[in-house]
């Protein structure tokens, strides 16, 4: 009795069942890559081929550096240009566009049931709509570019059933880090996780996305919350109908590796600490902890949804002084929303730096420290270093929890604020 | 006396002075940017080993990074930080705007004073009467900031007498980049200019900048433009403080160049250097790749104004990124509440926070070697933005370009 | 081609190496091994470096090369001449990158319980061996497709020579 994964994954491998264990050889239905692209053109030039199986299956995204800084990282992305001129890649989009993940999404590239590799570990997020994304390396995009196909083990699966309704102020992300507090980095390693029960039914998509984004810091392979009302209208929206896609779901009687009760009704906000994403307290016990930039950004926490729990708190009140707080909406679109509804004058107001879409700080694009700087993020990293200084400190947040500890220059309970 | 004469002498306790003379004078500002800040207090800090005498006289703003991407850069805006609290001078931290225009709205530019600052567009803001000059590095670490003083020599002053009505579609940045081209990058060395005739007087301040701005690049130790009811009312709007102000003796110039730009078409200056201005219609259909509203020259509420009439029911060529950096965070709020940020964006345009933008490369600007950028800037050397082509022009044609995929007469775009 | 055994002194690392650590971000400008690998665990400081550079095995607690898909965190050790990496467990992405870059990587907890720190370390791939001071250690052997991934020097290679072969 197949998981969600198994059937997916049958399908993509063109057999009639897999079992988890097994290796098979998968159609992806979409090939992702972001402005590393260029690694993955040079890997095609050693490959000494210019064949492509099916470019309207190629899709580049310049999103982890946006603009280029550098001659070096220029070169690279007009290569990705060319090439994707050259090869008639309508699915191109360029450094003005926005984080990868979340433009494939909007423009309703998207489906349930779809087969995604990306260049990127958080590309499990594409499960928010019912599909499944995984990360790859460059070589094996390439090779995809190419054959059309990369083999891969077909995981185990880990359920997750959820319960309850939050308490005002805890989000999504508290979820998250708490649940990877609980089962530790390594706790979903190799495992499909499927999201299931009444709390991901009653989430939006955009929270759905933060759920099955955060997953991958669990070590899964990918993740999945079932596709329903919300989700077709998300897509309808997008001009996607539901013809256009086929829904999957795990049988009733599928074997899961292990299943996970959580009831969310006490939980809340929760704060990742240095230096590890599973190293995770409750508010309580970090609230008070002195920061010097705050990062509201990337593919995790920068939607609209995300800026506006953000501008909630910040409306009206001012970042405390000595304390930066950087502002990378994840997309064009998200721009658009926020501009109209007054969402970027109230976050300019209260002082923040709004930086033009993409990944930002999170992917080392800004936001830099220097030896014995904190920074409260809403990444899903914190590893030491990845911001800078190895002598650095990164904690890791909802949206709202950064807002809080921006207006109060240290980590700080965003129920306080409402 | 001229009005630099008038200034220098009040400034070094003199009744009068001439050209040649060297002179000691009180410096009233010092304007220093994220680069030149940390470069100015380490040669304080272990050379100098000196306090900053007039610590409220010195005005830090970070430009050039909106936020550092790497340790080093980090740790320089670290080091930045602490030592203009240690000091306490004004500091306006990443975001704040491009210096020049975060200093003068801020307050911080009056007429009649000394205005000094690293940055060589410094003598922009003689548009509101002031002497403004830029000095090394060394200068303001073992004069300046120790001090409060500098020496100069008192420059010849020439009058660059402008006059005329432009056409639709030729703006105040086409006649200076025009007079950049005429006057010649040698043409002025060590002289002061001062930009007069009804052209300029009629001029609102902040297009009245644009004069003062080409100082440098004529090669003049400063610019000019005399103050007078219009500066007055500006500065007492942005402050709430109506200044005094000093006008120099009409007579007192070495020499008087004019200029009538009826006629003029938009201008463009090519690389390698600004003062290869050409009419558009020379180099219009030249493919580029970038668009940017920014720096110096631009990012300005007109600018984005003007940009916003050529977008109107228009879009951003597939093949262009037009980058949009506003001046500062005034601009920025204002053309929040104009609805320009959202009709830019729409458009195809993407912002920026406010800073120096693509100058000098630190968060942005970086082309490819077959790629070109037209913008606002104030520089087009090679280099200064990876191997790529820098052409520099007027908002409108920053943006006709946007929209055309290559160098274009705005003309065509706006009625 | 890959020799059947290949090891030799190991360096020993704990859990949870993230690839942050093993390459910074910083660099991923290159995906040349001779430069990636003068930054491999360049925040863990020169000494570690050196060590890296003069091991030709990497022993390794749980969860190596866990974080990010960056491909260079397995480029990266073989231009610093690692020739296999002997973990507790791997992360997967990363895992499938020393696949797809020709690296050696296996997962054995108990030849990882069984090496110190400058212990002489061989794996026989083909027999699914971990020797460790002269006691060996079985591990399930790659299955045949990723064998031959592996043995071609990585996936890049092997793709060529499987067009060659269509060619034809």
């Amino acid at each position: 009795m197949p998981t969600f994964v198994e059937k997916v994954l049958a399908r993509a491998a063109g057999l009639a069942e897999v079992a988890p264990g097994q290796i098979v050889d998968v159609e992806p239905d979409l090939y992702m890559s972001h402005s590393a692209s260029w690694r993955c053109i040079r890997a095609l030039e050693r490959l000494g081929t210019d064949r492509l199986y099916d470019p309207s299956r190629i899709a580049m995204v310049m999103d982890h550096i946006s603009p280029a800084r550098t001659a070096k990282t220029a070169d690279d992305q007009r290569l990705c240009r060319e090439f994707a001129a050259r090869h008639g890649i309508a699915k191109f989009w360029d450094v003005d566009a926005g984080i990868a993940h979340l433009v494939l999404m909007e423009e309703g590239l998207v489906r349930p049931g779809m087969v995604i590799i990306g260049t990127d570990s958080h590309s499990t997020i594409y499960g928010a709509l019912g599909a499944f994304g995984t990360g790859v390396g460059f070589s094996e995009v390439t090779a995809t570019w190419v054959t059309g196909k990369l083999w891969m083990k077909v995981p185990g699966s880990l359920r997750v059933d959820i319960e309850g309704r939050m308490s005002p102020g805890v989000t999504a992300k508290d979820l998250m880090l708490w649940l990877i507090g609980q089962l530790t980095a390594d706790g979903a390693t190799y495992l499909s996780v499927e999201f299931h029960g009444s709390y991901p039914a009653s989430l939006t998509v955009s929270e759905r996305m933060t759920m099955c984004n955060l997953a991958m810091e669990l070590g899964a392979k990918n993740a999945y919350v079932p596709p329903d009302d919300v989700t077709r209208a998300y897509l309808a929206e997008r001009g996607v109908p539901p013809g256009a896609y086929e829904e999957v779901f795990p049988d009733p009687e599928a074997q899961y590796v292990r299943t996970v009760a959580v009831e969310v009704s006490q939980l809340e906000p929760q704060v990742a600490c240095p230096h590890t994403v599973d190293n995770v307290r409750p508010i309580g016990e970090v609230a008070g902890t002195r920061v010097d930039q705050v990062f509201i950004g990337s593919c995790a926490n920068a939607k609209y949804d995300d800026l506006v729990e953000a501008a909630r708190i910040l409306k009206g009140r001012r970042v405390a002084p000595g304390v930066r707080l950087l502002v990378t909406p994840a997309s064009r679109q998200v721009v658009a929303q926020i501009v109209r509804d007054g969402t970027y004058a109230a976050l300019l107001e209260a002082g923040a730096l709004i930086t033009n879409p993409g990944c930002g700080a999170c992917a080392g694009d800004g936001g830099a420290m220097a030896d014995g700087e904190v920074t409260f993020s809403t990444a899903n990293r914190n590893f030491q270093g990845r911001m800078g200084s190895y002598r650095s400190e990164i904690y890791l947040g909802s949206p709202a929890t950064a807002a809080a500890t921006a207006v109060r220059g240290a980590i700080t309970d965003p129920r306080e604020f409402l | 006396m001229n009005l630099v004469e008038k200034i220098l002498a009040r400034a070094s306790g003199r009744a009068r002075v001439t050209p040649g003379e060297v002179v000691i004078a009180d410096v009233d500002r010092i304007l220093l940017h994220d680069l030149s800040c940390y470069l100015t207090a380490k040669v304080l800090e272990e050379e100098v080993r000196q306090p900053v005498r007039y610590p409220e006289r010195v005005v830090v703003v970070f430009d050039h990074h909106f936020s550092p991407p790497t340790e080093e850069q980090a740790r320089m805006l670290q080091a930045n930080r602490a030592w203009a609290q240690r000091h306490g001078v004004h500091l306006f931290d990443c975001g704040s705007g491009n210096i020049h225009h975060v200093a003068l709205h801020a307050g911080f530019i009056q007429p009649g004073t000394v205005v000094v600052g690293s940055d060589s567009h410094t003598p922009v803001h003689g548009t509101v009467g002031c002497f403004a000059t830029g000095l090394g590095n060394y200068s303001h670490a073992a004069l300046g900031l120790p001090f409060g003083k500098a020496w100069f020599r008192v420059p010849e002053l020439v009058r660059i007498e402008v006059e005329g009505t432009t056409r639709p579609g030729v703006t105040a940045r086409d006649v200076a980049l025009f007079l950049t081209g005429q006057i010649g990058e040698g043409g002025m060395i060590y002289r002061a200019l001062e930009f007069a005739g009804p052209y300029v007087e009629g001029l609102e301040v902040f297009d009245r900048w644009l004069f003062p701005l080409i100082a440098v690049d004529v090669g003049a130790k400063s610019g000019h433009v005399q103050p007078d009811e219009r500066t007055l009312n500006f500065l007492a709007e942005l402050t709430g403080h109506r200044p005094e102000a000093v006008r120099g003796d009409g007579d007192d110039v070495a020499e008087v160049l004019g200029w009538e730009v009826s006629g003029l078409e938009p201008q463009v200056a090519c690389p390698p250097t600004v003062g290869n201005v050409h009419p558009v219609s020379e180099v219009a259909g030249v493919p580029i790749q970038w668009a940017e509203l920014g720096g110096h020259g631009g990012g300005r509420l007109q600018d984005i104004r003007l940009a916003a009439q050529v977008l109107r029911g228009r879009h951003v060529h597939p093949g262009v990124r037009f980058n949009v950096v506003p001046s500062s965070r005034w601009v920025f709020t204002q053309a929040l509440r104009e609805g320009l940020v959202e009709e830019l964006h729409r458009a195809g345009a993407t912002w920026f926070p406010p800073s120096a933008g693509s100058n000098q490369a630190i968060n942005m600007g970086a082309l490819a070697e077959d790629e070109a950028m037209v913008s606002t800037h104030a520089r087009n050397f090679p280099g200064r933005n990876g191997s790529g082509r820098m052409y520099l022009a007027s908002a409108l044609t920053v943006a006709a370009s946007a929209v055309a995929g290559c160098l274009s007469d705005p003309r065509e775009f706006v009625r | 081609m890959m020799e059947e055994r290949v090891g030799g002194r190991c360096v020993r690392f704990g859990d949870s190496v993230n690839t942050d650590v093993i390459i910074p971000g910083r660099y991923l400008v290159s995906i040349d091994p001779v430069e990636l690998a003068e930054h491999a665990f360049e925040p863990l400081g020169p000494e570690v470096q050196a060590k890296v550079r003069s091991a030709p095995v990497i022993v390794a607690g749980a969860n190596f090369g866990c974080g990010s898909a960056r491909e260079q965190a397995a480029t990266c050790l073989i231009g610093a001449g690692v020739r296999a990496v002997v973990a507790r467990s791997f992360a997967r992405v990363f895992f499938r990158n020393c696949i797809n870059t020709g690296l050696l990587a296996v997962e054995c907890p108990a030849a990882v319980e069984a090496a110190q720190d400058g212990d002489e370390v061989w794996v026989d791939h083909r027999e699914g061996l971990v020797e460790v001071a002269g006691r060996s250690f079985r591990f399930a052997p790659y299955p045949e497709s990723l064998r031959r991934i592996l043995e071609s020097g990585g996936l890049i290679p092997y793709l060529k020579q499987v067009l060659a072969t269509q060619a034809r």
